[in-house]
């Protein structure tokens, strides 16, 4: 169970303030949705909460099981990334970008003689939950757009980490994969009780699949809200 | 209506640009690469005397022709000499220079560091491989070892070079993100850095190795071992032009050879180890 706290959060970008005064209390098991028009900061509000960029102002603290405090730095064994530009390694197979996912848990030994057969299949099975099972041993660099943004996502799924801040991580998928994705989320958020936030700019997908849509001001960066998505699904 | 007309014009005028923004930088350097061609040209032939073409290749073709193969075993173990010192130094630089060019790529390293492994990259470059041999048959006396320490040093210069401007190519982002889902700095370069970047070194390596087989024929003329060593004894002796000769076919053969091996080789890591991407 992780939860977050974000307090007096500001961030300055070519003197210009992205975001101020953010105060946002966030339980377990949510999915927010960050909304605002391109350039508006919402990568950089998930910078900011992976600790990847420091904030002006403010502080950021992640809770595990009600006993453990944590900050963006410290958090990251526990953090999943979706990033809009994907990183992924090009030139392995589409598989072992998944399994780098528990990167964490290997050494030299796997890059010598391979990975272990049980980490290959669980990694097969998310493809396969993506609908890519038949690009597994591909190369990612002969993948389309659109795989590899399933791929980077299925990575992450494989990290299985307690929080996931993703990036626009439907912005190249058709109806279809978006619905599969998202669904995907709404279940790690609901029965694992993990948070994931996720810039989107689709209403529908936000008013369908979040529990919160934090909406980031351009214009008057202390009038940010947060919105609370009443969820009859 | 007249104040419309005059807007609509004043819109229509386009911004310029000054003369040396208009220059195009690489058709001025291929006009000053003509000019200093013109020039040397012109000084190369007005300071010799008119060349005798026909009796000098007449003088070849009798001194040279037929090429002698009495002794075509030594010419064998003396090539086998060379291949071994041509492996054994592209190794040791192959090794060495992943190492140094992390060190010289300015993604992954600090300026300092960076500026002067670039420094002692340079130097070793700018001395030629006969150079460097003649310096390590001082230290090691006429033998092979002396030929495998100069195209050690010589190789560094190149492969670490070669590696560092790969490595720089390669997005790090890709081995930041491991990094930052709990890889160490070792293992995010394994996973994220290495397999985008090993084709390239690879080949790099590979072209090294033909490069190597090359010069390890050159450096025995200063005592360094190999195949030079036979040629230098040949080139001694009064009548030994048509061993010469034989030599030179034996080395040609080799190095054509190998060019083509080389060449299905690179093709092959091209094609399977570091395809293209869909969208290139």
């Amino acid at each position: 169970m992780i939860s977050v706290k974000i307090q007096n959060l500001g961030l300055v970008r070519n003197q210009k303030w992205l975001f101020r005064n953010l105060d946002l209390s966030i339980p377990s098991g949510s999915l927010v949705a960050i909304v605002g028009p391109s350039g508006v900061g919402k990568s950089s509000f998930l910078s900011c909460l992976s600790g990847l960029e420091e904030s002006t102002e403010g502080k950021i603290e992640y809770k595990i099981d009600s006993n453990s405090v944590h900050t963006p730095e410290t958090i990251r064994p526990n953090l999943g990334i979706i990033f809009q530009s994907l990183r992924l390694t090009e030139h392995v197979t589409v598989l072992e970008n998944v399994i780098y996912g528990k990167i964490a848990n290997y050494g030299i030994k796997e890059a010598i003689f391979g990975f272990p057969k049980k980490d290959e299949e669980a990694a097969f099975r998310i493809l396969k939950e993506l609908g890519i099972e038949k690009l597994a041993h591909k190369w990612t660099s002969q993948t389309s757009g659109g795989e590899k943004q399933r791929t980077a996502i299925a990575r992450t799924l494989n990290q299985n980490p307690k929080l996931i801040l993703a990036d626009e991580p439907v912005s190249n998928l058709d109806t279809y994969y978006t619905g599969r994705v998202m669904g995907l989320f709404r279940g790690l958020v609901e029965k694992k009780k993990k948070i994931i936030f996720c810039a989107l700019h689709d209403p529908q997908l936000i008013s369908k699949f979040a529990d919160y849509a934090l909406s980031l001001n351009p214009e008057n960066p202390e009038k940010w809200n947060l919105r609370e998505i009443n969820q009859n699904r | 209506m007249k104040s419309r007309e005059d807007k609509s014009k004043a819109e229509l005028i386009m911004p310029t640009r000054k003369w040396h923004e208009k220059l195009n930088f690489l058709n001025v350097l291929l006009i000053i690469f003509l000019f200093l061609t013109l020039i040397s040209v012109k000084k190369i032939i007005k300071g010799n005397r008119p060349a005798d073409v026909m009796s000098g290749l007449n003088y070849f073709l009798k001194k040279f022709f037929p090429p002698d193969f009495s002794e075509f075993t030594i010419i064998l173990n003396s090539l086998a000499e060379t291949f071994q010192i041509a492996i054994v130094s592209t190794f040791f630089a192959i090794i060495l220079s992943l190492f140094i060019s992390l060190a010289a790529a300015r993604n992954i390293s600090p300026g300092w560091l960076v500026q002067g492994t670039r420094m002692l990259l340079n130097l070793t470059r700018t001395l030629p491989s006969l150079i460097w041999a003649f310096i390590f048959v001082i230290f090691f006396g006429p033998t092979p070892i002396a030929g495998v320490f100069a195209l050690t040093f010589y190789s560094l210069g190149y492969l670490g070079k070669f590696f560092s401007e790969s490595f720089e190519s390669m997005d790090i982002k890709v081995a930041l993100g491991l990094k930052l889902i709990g890889a160490s700095r070792f293992k995010a370069f394994v996973y994220g850095l290495w397999p985008n970047v090993k084709a390239q070194v690879w080949s790099q390596s590979l072209w090294m190795l033909e490069y190597n087989i090359r010069s390890a024929s050159i450096v025995g003329l200063v005592g360094a071992g190999g195949i030079g060593m036979e040629l230098n004894k040949a080139m001694e002796m009064a009548s030994g032009f048509q061993k010469v000769s034989a030599i030179l076919i034996c080395i040609l053969c080799i190095v054509i050879s190998l060019d083509l091996l080389g060449q299905a080789i690179r093709k092959w890591i091209t094609d399977k180890i570091s395809p293209k991407s869909i969208s290139d």
